[in-house]
């Protein structure tokens, strides 16, 4: 079963938000979910450790450089799908995770700044699938819109379609609900209701849809 | 809060690639990624200098002022003395036009 690795090297980009939604709504469709916190910050193993973990899914903390690629090969297995949440930091762990990725989905925040440093990602998958001699299939995901696109956002989207880069449809808005993650643990279908609950979970659904059409090759 | 699934999970779909897990593999790995700045962050480093490319060996007498004058030379650059071996040997063979 595929190994999605949610990489930036950009802090704050959402990255820990996209692995849970991810994990949760695949979990939800019927998915067996292994997720690898890789992150020093243990936002994942935080998350879990605040409520119950939804049905078929396993949260894995502490996972270092060292172990990574064991680790996965371990759990890429008949069965399960695996989603490896990284640090927001250039590392080998990044580099090492990456080498082993069904799909890489890189979350950024539509700011310059978020794109400049998230554009380091695609570097560095390019620069792997030339090593490695095989495609890493690959794809951003706008993290913490709002209702009303910006013009920076337009500009940024624009700029990665016009150099070939897959972007998922829904981007995941700034959502009350999706913060309120680290706060009530599970998933978004059993927390109590925050702010649009519907919208969120019908967001992180074709999100987590989006990403489900990828695995399986129909983007 | 709605129960409803946006899609299902058609587990016969999801599919696995085959990846190289091999030691050259993630040396290549890691040298692509070193030269866009993701370094090691692990506290437990590898010490002492890398392990140099190269591994493969000539076994050439030479008279004893021409081996001290190779010593000599890569010490003055800092280089190995394969580096001026394969100098050489390119040189040799732009001469030759082999």
């Amino acid at each position: 079963m595929p190994t999605v690795v949610i990489a930036s090297p950009k802090g704050g980009a959402g990255k820990s938000t996209a692995a849970i939604l991810l994990g949760t709504e695949l979990a939800h469709a019927g998915a067996q979910v292994v997720m690898l916190d890789c992150d020093p910050n243990r936002s994942l193993t935080l998350w879990a450790d605040r409520g119950p973990l939804p049905d078929r899914m396993q949260v894995l903390s502490n996972v270092s450089e060292s172990d990574i690629v064991k680790m996965i090969k371990h759990h890429d297995t008949d069965g399960q799908i695996v989603v490896v949440d990284l640090e927001g930091v250039a590392s080998r762990l990044v580099s090492r995770a990456i080498s082993q990725a069904d799909l890489v989905v890189i979350p950024m925040r539509a700011t310059t700044l978020d794109a400049t440093i998230g554009v380091r990602a695609l570097q560095l998958i390019a620069e792997e699938e030339e090593a490695l001699d095989r495609t890493i299939p690959h794809a951003v995901v706008f993290t913490m819109t709002k209702a009303i696109r910006s013009k920076q956002h337009t500009g940024i989207a624009g700029s990665l379609i016009e150099q070939g880069v897959d972007l998922i449809s829904p981007a995941l808005m700034e959502r009350a609900a999706f913060s309120a993650l680290f706060e009530f643990g599970g998933d978004l279908r059993h927390m109590p209701p925050q702010g649009n609950m519907e919208g969120a979970i019908e967001n992180a659904a074709q999100f987590a849809k989006a990403v489900y059409t990828r695995l399986t090759g129909e983007v | 809060m709605s129960d409803g699934k946006a899609f299902n999970i058609d587990l016969g779909r999801l599919k696995s690639r085959e990846k190289d897990h091999d030691r050259q593999a993630m040396e290549k790995v890691e040298r692509a990624g070193e030269d866009l700045g993701f370094v090691s962050r692990d506290g437990q480093k590898r010490r002492g200098r890398r392990p140099s490319l190269r591994t493969g060996q000539v076994h050439a007498k030479v008279m004893p002022e021409v081996s001290e004058a190779i010593a000599n030379e890569a010490k003055r650059r800092g280089v190995q003395q394969g580096v001026l071996i394969e100098e050489a040997w390119a040189l040799y063979i732009n001469r030759s036009d082999i």
